[in-house]
């Protein structure tokens, strides 16, 4: 099964989603994470996330500190904030409601006389 | 837009970090990633690749490294800055491959934004500046309208006493007075004439001016006792001139008119005093009058009006509330001065003037000048007329931009066809505007600060206007600034709006630049308007020269005033009395009489044309008045030969001799006799004679003075207003009190070689007396002409600017017209058109464009020149002449600038031309 792209702007959300999900995590496992729950359908370039990490940083929705991970080296992890987690519901209602709109005008298609 | 300010605050941030925090925030990302490629590099190998093929995988998983790097580097940092720049530099290398167009575009501006800052600076420092004081928008001034019909010395005056009575007022806090004069100071014996300003005691605390040293005067102090607070404070700025700002100056002794004074302190820096056209030397309490013989003011005699008062409005008033609560105050005081033995004189009808006067309260945050009130209208109108100079200058640029945006269309085409979008385009044609601008700006101020240079030169010298500056401060240039923005997107924007809307695949395939249409059109319509305004220029040129040459050659009723030359003494002060100084100016007329090259001399009292007056109402004997009947007169007591001197005829009777010297009534020696001028002697006898009748002061029936003669009018303030002034002279007499004199010396031939000769007479005479103002009164009539002087000069300056951009732009259209016309002219020369009709054909242009332009400006300047009627004389605002002038002026540039290009395109060789392209 060919994979699909990540749609425009839908990283910056599954990013927020994942650490709301999991809490804290590094670029690594945030990069797992979304491949496992994907099941290999999205194509994910993972240095991406990187960039998404900083967009979400810049808007002030994630935090970062230094930890240790689970192989015990040391790494950046980032956690969502207060913020974060309004705009996160926020978002998903907004992806919810214009999903659901989509999937409507998608399915019109039988309904021609 | 939250979401967008905070990622733009974000990027500022990173971009104002310091760099380390920046490189090391870099390498943490780095240093993420190596670990993340190492992990998946990792898990590839237990699942059993090899290591190389590990890699490759987890590089294709996380994909393009450099891309990603591209991506992270646009998040965090400000893109605009980063084109910004990049457009700069690219606006910079495209003004440097192009000297010509930028050096006249360059020039243009900043003529246009030196013309404005100049007038600007003039008019920010005289109108529109605040006083450096606490609070000034609290600060008003306050005084009585209308006539007193008592003594009045300058305008917007009040009495010592009334001045005392406004502090009553629960309107005002505080209320100060001045009066501003010119003494014979001593410092370490050394005479000169210096700016003396006589202050109440509360002045520094009212204006909340603090000392820079030592103490300022306090009411308690200094506001006490007749001439018990013998102090001076001295301002800032001459201190630091005539005392190098020395620190040890407190205590120092100088005489102020041969009356030793302390130096108590030094007023705060920046503050100059409350009129911004004056910047008085010292300061000495109002309560030291007695000791300083200033003439007929007095600190007790309400009749007497001679005082500016200030004072700050108490809280909760403002200047109309204050206004309204003061006049129960002012009424008082009017009942007071009415019970003056004077007032039985008066009609009914000026009983009634009388009583009906207000009291008028404004507000004096920038304090008060009666230089201001002359300069403020001419100020204004020039700071118009450079307006339109800089609207000229900017058509001439947009002109050049929108050419030059032609020749550059493939340019711009390449650009837009390898993908620039049309608004980055606009964007880098403005930004290279703005660079012009912006050089236009700084080279506008060095010419702007030299033109101030030169309009204060023109100033009179010494006595005014001594604190304008030329440099600019940054008030000054904020507005330069925002001038060059203006004018940089007023110039900029249609050429870039215009010049990048193309076709591109046309341009990029032919190689021939459309000329066409739309830009075409926007020049013509940029070229008509200059030929508009610079027709207004010239017209407003040419109603202000007429109005200077009107007011210069008036019959002034003296004759050839260039060998005229006048000079003072000052003998007031302790060492003269009434009898001394008289016997004193004999031997002075005396010797100057027996100089070689001297024809004649004479002295007065009140001098020409220097700003004084002494006039009150004079009626004759036998004489009805009718309500409201002017019959003010301005006074004068001279020597004998005061006309044959001045030049003025002698119409009828005769002149004083020195047989009327003294020959009067009483012990004063008042005299028995006058002479007055034609005016008086039409205004009272009409056609018979005034000769043998007397006059008398309107509220007294004596004394009376027997008319001796009449004589031709003659000008005594100013050529403006003395048309209809009627005067009155005296002989001299032995007054007690010591009178000031004004000599006048007939030269007989080069006057300014005399000069040395008459201050040798007075050095040996009396080595003491310091000799002022010697100079011809041909000189001195400029001075009084200085406002028109500067508007003529001015204006003639930039109406002739104008005319040279309009010339400029106009050969700049028609210059482009016939190259891009070339071919068809080859044509039509190829067809059998004769060299004249390819010149007409040309010229035709040329004359439709001008004549559309003046079609305009008649209009407007018809409506315009109304305006400025205040400022002119002898002309009217829609004088004729003026317009076919300007008309001639504009008419022949404009057929030199059409002509040049019209006869290249006549000379056009039709083979060339067609083979052409």
């Amino acid at each position: 099964m060919p994979k699909s792209d990540v749609l425009q702007g839908t990283l910056d959300l599954m990013v927020l989603k994942t650490l709301h999900a999991l809490g804290p995590q590094h670029g690594f496992g945030i990069a797992r994470r979304i491949e496992q729950v994907s099941e290999d359908v999205l194509k994910l370039n993972e240095g991406t996330v990187y960039t998404s990490l900083l967009r979400l940083q810049q808007q002030g929705w994630i935090s970062a500190g230094w930890g240790t991970s689970d192989n015990n080296r040391k790494a950046k992890f980032y956690a969502i904030t207060n913020e974060g987690s309004k705009q996160l519901a926020l978002e998903t209602e907004e992806w919810e409601r214009i999903s659901a709109v989509i999937g409507r005008v998608l399915k019109l298609e039988g309904e021609k006389p | 837009m939250i979401a967008r300010l905070r990622t733009l605050s974000a990027k500022f941030r990173r971009l104002f970090a310091k760099q380390e925090s920046r490189e090391l925030q870099d390498l943490e990302i780095d240093d993420e990633i190596r670990e993340h490629l190492q992990q998946l590099t990792e898990r590839y190998i237990a699942q059993g690749m090899s290591r190389q093929d590990a890699l490759a995988a987890a590089r294709r998983q996380f994909g393009n490294l450099g891309v990603h790097h591209e991506d992270r580097h646009e998040t965090q940092t400000v893109n605009s800055l980063e084109n910004l720049w990049r457009d700069i530099r690219y606006g910079a290398r495209q003004l440097r491959r192009n000297p010509l167009f930028t050096t006249v575009a360059i020039a243009t501006l900043a003529i246009g934004i030196g013309a404005n800052t100049a007038v600007f600076t003039l008019l920010d420092q005289l109108v529109l500046r605040l006083l450096p004081v606490r609070d000034p928008s609290r600060l008003v001034m306050v005084w009585p309208e209308g006539s007193n019909f008592g003594n009045n010395n300058g305008n917007r005056v009040v009495s010592y006493p009334f001045c005392q009575d406004l502090r009553k007022s629960p309107a005002l806090e505080s209320v100060t007075c001045q009066y501003n004069t010119w003494e014979s100071v001593t410092i370490d014996g050394n005479t000169e004439s210096l700016n003396v300003e006589l202050v109440s005691g509360n002045y520094f605390e009212t204006l909340g001016v603090k000392p820079a040293l030592g103490r300022v005067f306090s009411s308690a102090a200094d506001d006490q006792v007749y001439s018990g607070s013998p102090s001076i404070v001295l301002s800032h700025r001459f201190w630091e001139e005539r005392f190098a700002a020395d620190p040890k100056i407190i205590g120092k002794k100088i005489l102020v008119n041969n009356y030793p004074m302390e130096i108590v302190g030094v007023s705060a820096a920046g503050f100059a005093g409350v009129d911004p056209a004056q910047s008085p030397h010292m300061r000495i309490p109002l309560l030291m009058l007695p000791v300083l013989p200033v003439d007929g003011e007095s600190l007790i005699d309400r009749r007497t009006q001679w005082l500016h008062s200030f004072a700050r409005l108490a809280p909760g008033f403002t200047a109309t509330s204050a206004s309204a609560a003061l006049q129960p105050l002012f009424h008082q005081s009017l009942e007071v001065e009415s019970a003056d033995p004077q007032f039985s004189k008066l009609s009914p009808y000026d009983r009634n003037l009388f009583f009906t006067r207000t009291l008028s309260v404004e507000t004096a945050a920038n304090g008060y000048s009666g230089m201001r009130d002359m300069f403020s209208t001419a100020l204004v109108v020039l700071m118009c007329m450079a307006g339109l100079i800089l609207l000229v200058a900017c058509s001439n640029v947009a002109s050049l931009m929108i050419s030059r945006a032609t020749a550059r269309q493939k340019e711009i085409a390449v650009r837009l066809a390898m993908g620039a979008s049309r608004r980055t385009l606009i964007r880098s044609l403005l930004v290279e505007s703005l660079m012009l601008a912006g050089a236009g700006v700084v080279l506008g101020l060095i010419l702007s600060e030299a033109a101030i240079r030169t309009l204060l030169a023109m100033m009179p010298s010494g006595t005014t206007l001594v604190m304008l500056h030329a440099q600019p401060d940054l008030r000054i240039l904020l507005f330069s600034v925002v001038v060059a923005l203006a004018t940089g997107l007023l110039f900029g924007l249609v050429p870039a709006l215009q010049g990048t809307r193309l076709d591109v695949t046309s341009t990029l395939k032919d190689a021939a630049i459309i000329s066409g249409g739309r830009s075409a059109r926007t020049r013509k319509f940029l070229v008509t308007a200059q030929v508009a305004l610079s027709f207004l220029l010239l017209v407003g040129a040419g109603l202000f020269a007429k109005t200077l040459y009107n007011l210069k050659n008036i019959n002034m009723g003296m004759n050839n005033i260039a060998n005229l030359v006048m000079f003072n003494v000052d003998p007031r002060g302790a060492r003269y009395t009434g009898p001394t100084a008289q016997a004193f100016y004999k031997n002075v007329l005396n010797e100057i009489r027996a100089t070689p090259g001297v024809t004649a001399a004479a002295f007065s009292v009140v001098p020409l044309l220097q700003g004084y007056e002494w006039s009150g109402g004079i009626n004759v004997v036998g004489h009805q008045m009718k309500d409201g009947e002017d019959v003010d007169a301005s006074n004068n007591i001279i020597s004998p030969e005061y006309f044959k001197t001045m030049g003025i005829p002698l119409i009828a009777g005769r002149d004083f001799t020195d047989a009327d010297r003294n020959k009067g009534q009483d012990m004063a020696h008042i005299p028995t006799i006058c002479i007055v001028n034609r005016n008086f002697a039409e205004h009272f006898f009409g056609k018979e004679s005034a000769i043998g009748h007397y006059a008398h002061n309107l509220f007294r029936d004596e004394p009376k003075f027997q008319i001796v003669g009449v004589v031709e009018n003659s000008t005594y303030r100013s050529p403006r207003e003395d048309a209809d002034r009627r005067e009155i002279y005296f002989p001299e007499y032995e007054a007690p009190m010591v009178l000031q004199a004004t000599f006048y010396v007939r030269a007989s031939s080069e006057s300014k070689a005399l000069f040395p000769a008459l201050r040798s007479v007075i050095a040996k005479l009396d080595p003491s007396l310091p000799v002022m103002n010697m100079k011809t009164v041909d000189t001195q009539l400029d001075e009084v002409l200085n406002t028109e002087r500067l508007i003529a000069s001015l204006s003639i300056v930039f109406g002739l600017v104008a005319t040279a951009l309009a010339a400029l732009g106009l050969y700049g259209v028609v210059a482009f017209s016939v190259a891009s016309r070339t071919k068809e002219i080859g044509v039509r020369m190829a067809l059998g058109a004769r060299k004249a009709s390819v010149l007409w054909l040309v010229l035709r242009e040329t004359m439709i464009l001008v004549t559309i332009g003046i079609a305009i400006g008649i209009p407007v300047a018809y409506v315009l020149s109304r305006y400025v009627e205040s400022q002119l004389y002898g002309v009217k605002p829609t004088d004729i002449a003026t317009g076919l002038a300007a008309l001639a002026v504009l008419a022949a540039v404009a057929a030199i600038s059409g002509f040049i290009p019209a006869r290249r395109a006549s000379s056009i060789d039709p083979l060339r031309a067609l083979r052409h392209e």
